[in-house]
């Protein structure tokens, strides 16, 4: 192991760069293309300081009043997105720092509306352009960028709207018509932006030696670990008048393990750990134990029986592993996405035409709700007060009692569902879309894990069968990476490998669901848009684990060099 | 450290690709470029073996390849052939536009890139259309950790061993299968391995803050040009270093560093065509390039060339002489006949194979003469991009000549061999990550007759007249091109003029065009060269193709043509921006017209 080890300070955080929050009063838009002057007013005084939203102000100004090709509407509605984002990008392998690449971009995002909230432009290439903008504060250069991209943009919702206007020639009108774009509140929240500090040796130091375990497993044959650091400050300013800056940041540290059993099969572990700051990340010495406890089962797995060819029977979710199940199946269904031109459908996915009907048991409740902070002491990366469409976010019961209340929805409506309830978000540069933010499952007979546990027992012995299965967690494809049999008998656990899940479906959540746990576990993720699932455990009466019908691949054509150190 | 004439002008060339794109685009490749291969501007020492055995790396990887040799030669079927090629580069880039910073990054990075050859030199798992299945690349550590780097080439030969181990059986039954090739020669010549390690350069200081405020300055230029409307000021700099290991005892280091300068300025005419300047300038390290005023003088002559071509009229079809500058005859030849010369285009069966055939006959006027020559380091004063002391297969360096007097003689040789060439000329060329194929270095075209160069105008207007043509052509400056040498498109090329002017026969002022791109097939366009300037003049670029982007430099004299074939550009058909850009002086369009007194050549 290293022998330098010096004391570094841990000094990472957030650093509170402007000092003031300013949350003006809503009011209600208009709906006329331009803000009042009162309200453009209002606006300079809010952005008053910050360089980037006064040039975005400035054009968006200039825009309203001016932009105009002929034979061609004006714009109705136009709203500028810059996301200023910095990452820091850590890898490690077998000891040895791999990979250390630090990224700052301003990316701007710019739609132009053409036509009114009934029927407008947004469609195809009409729905925006994005580009990078100056990291300087500097308002000319700034505005160089804004005003090209916006008269880039105004062009293609030209072109995009004439396009759609006769694209719909060829379908029946639509005797109910769903509006093109939801009207919203104003709002005027201008948050102090977040910084990124951090003591990159540190961590630095942390991957390394938690990867130099590599040296202890002679069985484990890949052994990297990852550290990804990040912020973005958000700009927002739209032609109704909103005026929105905000910051997140996140952290993740991931460690990654992989071999081969014996007969070839792959074996991989990566747990992840995700949250608003760094310094809530696990610590070095819970990290290497962390390490430490992955290439152990990493080992156990290599020794592990391969599963039979079928079981059907009670399967187990440890909450680590109910999340990814919720996240996919229920997460990625309830989103109010307006389908293709010309289709009937309220929205897309395999919850479209389930409104009002029940799509999970009785007792299960699902609530979106990015205002909460913290839930068990944990800061939530899902929690926002604006989404990326300039709209105050708010709680949505998204299930109550089994039934498909509410979808998610931004400023796209879909049937039903005229307004936006807050979920409209982008990742840096791309189209806002409606995505989750902190996505809560509860039941209204939450029961202990143990208890659980007895229970799985209990009705794998009344099917006469000897155990039942409990996974912990799981990978990609919901392919289980640590899955054991609890026997009915004594309660005794066995690591198994090489299963997959059969069938397991929003069929399978509605149906064959039985109870959940009353241990909700908060998992924050990172990805494009941060998001956290709180699920606890659950339980199903009815599940088919299978055997992966994966080939063994070969094993190293010849054995790894020997350690000099 | 090396210094710079001040009036070294370099650009991107581009070969069957056109690198150039716009804003978020262009601002995101430029971002993903690794840089330029360990290969250009090498040192001079040359202290052989005692030196490679002092290299920690160079050992770690030593090592580790014997270990693989030794024991994957028990495999069946077994490689013949191994080599790691490991990669530093320490790269530093910061793009400006309009007076403040787009980007602002610098990157280290390790990687290497695993070369395997299963079966035998005569038939290997590289053949025909499987020669991604030789290499596989990854991150290698940072630091000097001999473990760590031994432990990832390890995973890296496993995993190329299983792409490349059934990838042959793969090439073997289809060989067996399929008609035979018309070239049989084998896949892999055989060479004798050099140890060749050059001593480390020491990084030439590089202000970073210094730098940051120039590009600021230097992009603030375009700030008063309302009609620039995207510009940007692009410093890339780097250093890098490249060492080989082979199973066949190659070992070989080369450090390098470069430093890039490309400014970009584009504007777009009332019917929509987007035109566009770019200036590239090229040093071995950031203070060999030209000073900030020479810059913004560069800029602001960028803005003036694009005030004039914006004003400028459409150029009609054409054919008729046409007048070359040394420059664009430079990226003319490069396109035309340089991508054509490339030994592996002779044995693909796709490929169009204008020369194959050829060696030993005329294919340009007697009087012209090529080499491509990556041992060059200069010319005239001039560093030249495509130098390098050895290739990345470890090959040293070769003077080729390509044409002599007129006659094909040679191509540009990798170590794939083909029909009469057995050896490679030292022209294997990659960025890493990519398999290697012949490419050009410094394609240098000469030629015993000349005239002064000031005297190719009016010879040009003779021309003119005697063809009974109201005017000829003058390229003045080209932005790139690319050529299609595959059978399946029409054996076409194109070249991207900027600066072209119509020269009239009878006297009026010569008058500035927009819109042209010459057109042709190749075999045509080299026979109607009729006579060349006294001068040479270089064009260094990057030149890309299927084995990625390598530095590479073109030198030609001017040329004059007495026929080109010239169409109109097709473009798009949005309008300049409606709104008057913020910031720029004095309202858009108000200043001046066509530039109507040309430049003579």
């Amino acid at each position: 192991v290293n022998g330098f080890r010096h004391k570094v300070s841990f000094a990472l955080g957030l650093l509170l760069l402007a000092g003031t929050a300013t949350v003006l009063p809503s009011s209600a838009a208009d709906g006329d293309r331009s803000a009042s002057d009162a309200a453009i007013e209002k606006a300079r005084e809010v952005a008053k300081g910050d360089v980037l939203l006064e040039a975005l102000l400035t054009e968006l100004e200039r825009s309203t009043d001016h932009l105009k090709m002929d034979q061609v509407k004006p714009p109705y509605y136009i709203e500028y997105r810059v996301d200023d984002v910095e990452n820091l990008d850590l890898e490690a392998a077998y000891g040895a720092l791999l990979s250390d690449q630090r990224q700052r971009l301003r990316v701007l995002r710019v739609v132009v509306r053409i036509g009114d909230y009934k029927q407008d432009s947004f469609y195809g290439q009409g729905m925006g352009g994005a580009t990078i903008v100056p990291l300087d504060d500097d308002p000319i250069a700034l505005r160089r960028q804004i005003w090209l991209m916006t008269d880039e943009a105004y062009k293609m919702a030209a072109d995009a709207y004439a396009e759609k206007l006769s694209s719909l020639k060829q379908f029946t009108a639509d005797p109910n018509p769903i509006d093109d774009f939801a009207k919203a509140p104003v709002v005027m929240k201008v948050e102090p932006v977040v910084a990124m500090k951090l003591d990159e040796s540190e961590w630095k130091q942390t991957l390394q030696e938690a990867t130099n375990l590599y040296r202890k497993y002679p069985e484990i044959q890949s052994v990297s670990a990852s550290a990804r650091f990040g912020r973005v400050n958000q700009y927002f300013v739209n032609s109704e008048g909103s005026i929105v800056r905000n910051g997140r940041s996140n952290a993740t540290v991931t460690l990654n393990g992989s071999t081969q059993a014996a007969d070839g099969m792959r074996l991989q572990r990566n747990p992840y750990w995700t949250e608003e700051r760094a310094e809530d990340l696990p610590k070095r010495a819970d990290l290497l134990k962390e390490t430490k406890q992955m290439l152990d089962t990493l080992k156990a797995l290599r020794q592990a029986p391969i599963v039979e060819e079928s079981y059907r029977g009670p399967v187990l979710f440890a909450p680590d592993a109910a999340d990814d199940v919720m996240a996919g199946l229920i997460g990625g269904n309830i989103l109010g996405r307006k389908p293709q031109l010309g289709r009937p459908n309220r929205t897309t996915g395999a919850f479209a035409t389930s409104y009002k009907t029940r799509i999970l048991p009785k007792f299960v409740s699902v609530v979106d709700d990015p205002t909460i902070k913290e839930f068990a002491g944990k800061k939530l990366i899902g929690s926002y007060d604006v989404d990326s469409e300039g709209v105050q976010s708010q709680p949505v019961t998204v299930v109550g009692e089994g039934m498909l209340e509410n979808y998610l929805v931004g400023r796209q409506p879909i049937r039903d569902f005229p307004n936006s309830n807050g979920h409209g978000r982008a990742s840096p540069g791309t189209a806002a879309f409606p995505t989750a933010g902190t996505l809560i499952f509860k039941s209204s007979e939450a029961a202990p894990a143990a208890e659980l546990t007895k229970k799985l027992t209990e009705m794998a012995g009344a099917e006469n069968k000897a155990y039942g299965y409990r996974v912990d967690t799981l990978g990609a494809a919901n392919a289980p990476r640590l899955l054991y049999r609890v026997y009915a008998s004594d309660g005794h656990q066995e690591l198994v490998r090489g299963a997959v899940f059969n069938e397991l479906d929003v069929r399978a959540l509605r149906n064959d669901l039985v109870a959940l746990g009353n241990d909700p576990l908060v998992s924050n993720r990172a990805g494009g848009v941060p998001q956290t699932i709180i699920a606890p455990s659950l339980l199903f009466d009815e599940l088919e684990v299978k055997r992966a019908d994966t080939s063994k691949d070969k094993l190293p054509e010849y054995p790894a060099p020997d350690l000099k150190r | 450290m090396h210094s710079l004439p001040v009036d070294l002008r370099v650009r991107g060339v581009s070969g069957t690709l056109q690198l150039h794109g716009r804003r978020l685009a262009s601002l995101l490749v430029a971002l993903q470029l690794v840089g330029l291969p360990g290969l250009a501007v090498a040192g001079e020492k040359d202290k052989p073996a005692a030196k490679a055995s002092t290299d920690v790396l160079l050992q770690a990887m030593q090592g580790e390849l014997n270990r693989a040799k030794t024991d994957l030669a028990k495999s069946d079927p077994a490689p013949y052939y191994l080599s790691y090629t490991v990669y530093d580069q320490d790269q530093i880039f910061i793009a400006g536009a309009y007076g403040a910073l787009l980007t602002d990054t610098a990157a280290v990075r390790r990687s290497t890139d695993v070369t395997m050859r299963v079966g035998t030199p005569e038939l290997d798992n590289t053949h025909g259309q499987s020669r991604g299945s030789g290499m596989t690349s990854g991150s290698l550590p940072l630091q000097d950790d001999p473990d760590a780097t031994a432990r990832v080439l390890w995973e890296l030969t496993d995993r190329e061993y299983k792409r490349a181990a059934p990838a042959y059986l793969n090439v073997k039954t289809n060989t067996a299968v399929q008609a035979e090739e018309e070239d049989k020669s084998p896949d892999f010549s055989k060479e004798e391995p050099k140890v060749h390690v050059e001593e480390k350069l020491t990084a030439p200081p590089f202000d970073r803050k210094a730098w940051e405020e120039e590009i600021r300055r230097v992009s603030g230029a375009f700030r008063k040009y309302g009609e620039v409307y995207y510009s940007t000021v692009i410093l890339q700099v780097g250093s890098s270093n490249a060492r080989m290991v082979s199973s066949e005892g190659a070992a070989i280091e080369t450090p390098s560093a470069s430093a890039r300068l490309v400014m970009e300025a584009q504007t777009r005419a009332d019917d929509g065509m987007d035109l566009l300047r770019v200036e590239t300038f090229q040093a071995p390290a950031a203070g060999g390039l030209p000073k900030e005023a020479e810059l913004i003088a560069k800029a602001e002559k960028m803005a003036a060339d694009l005030k004039a071509l914006r004003n400028a009229p459409v150029a009609e079809p054409y054919d008729g002489p046409a007048l070359l500058s040394g420059r664009a005859a430079a990226v003319f030849f490069h396109e035309v006949l340089g991508h054509r010369l490339e030994g592996h285009r002779q044995r693909d069966e796709e490929e169009g194979q204008t020369f194959t055939k050829k060696v030993g006959q005329e294919v340009l006027p007697k009087f012209l003469s090529v080499v491509d020559d990556p041992t060059l380091g200069e010319l005239n004063g001039v560093k030249l991009a495509g130098n390098y002391s050895f290739d990345n297969e470890g090959t040293q360096a070769q003077r080729v000549t390509v044409i002599e007097d007129g006659v094909l003689k040679n191509f540009l040789m990798s170590r794939m061999p083909i029909k009469g060439f057995d050896k490679s000329n030292g022209h294997g060329r990659n960025q890493p990550g990519l398999m290697p194929t012949g490419r050009q270095g410094n394609l240098i075209v000469s030629s015993k007759q000349t005239v002064p160069e000031g005297q190719l105008r009016q010879m040009l207007i003779d021309e003119a007249k005697k063809q009974g043509k109201p005017y000829g052509l003058y390229f003045d400056d080209i932005q790139g091109g690319f050529t299609l040498t595959t059978r399946s498109l029409p054996q076409a090329f194109q070249v991207l003029p900027v600066i072209v002017y119509k020269v009239y026969a009878d006297g009026r002022p010569d008058e500035l065009v927009r819109g042209v791109d010459i057109v042709g097939t190749p075999l045509a366009a080299l026979t109607r060269i009729i006579t060349t300037g006294d001068a040479q003049h270089v064009f260094n670029g990057v030149c890309g193709a299927e084995s990625g982007s390598v530095p590479v430099s073109a030198v030609a004299p001017a040329m004059l043509f007495s026929e080109m074939e010239v169409q109109k550009r097709a473009h798009g058909h949005d309008r300049p921006p409606i709104l008057q850009a913020p910031g720029a002086d004095g309202a858009a369009g108000s200043d001046g017209k066509a530039g109507s007194a040309g430049v003579k050549p």
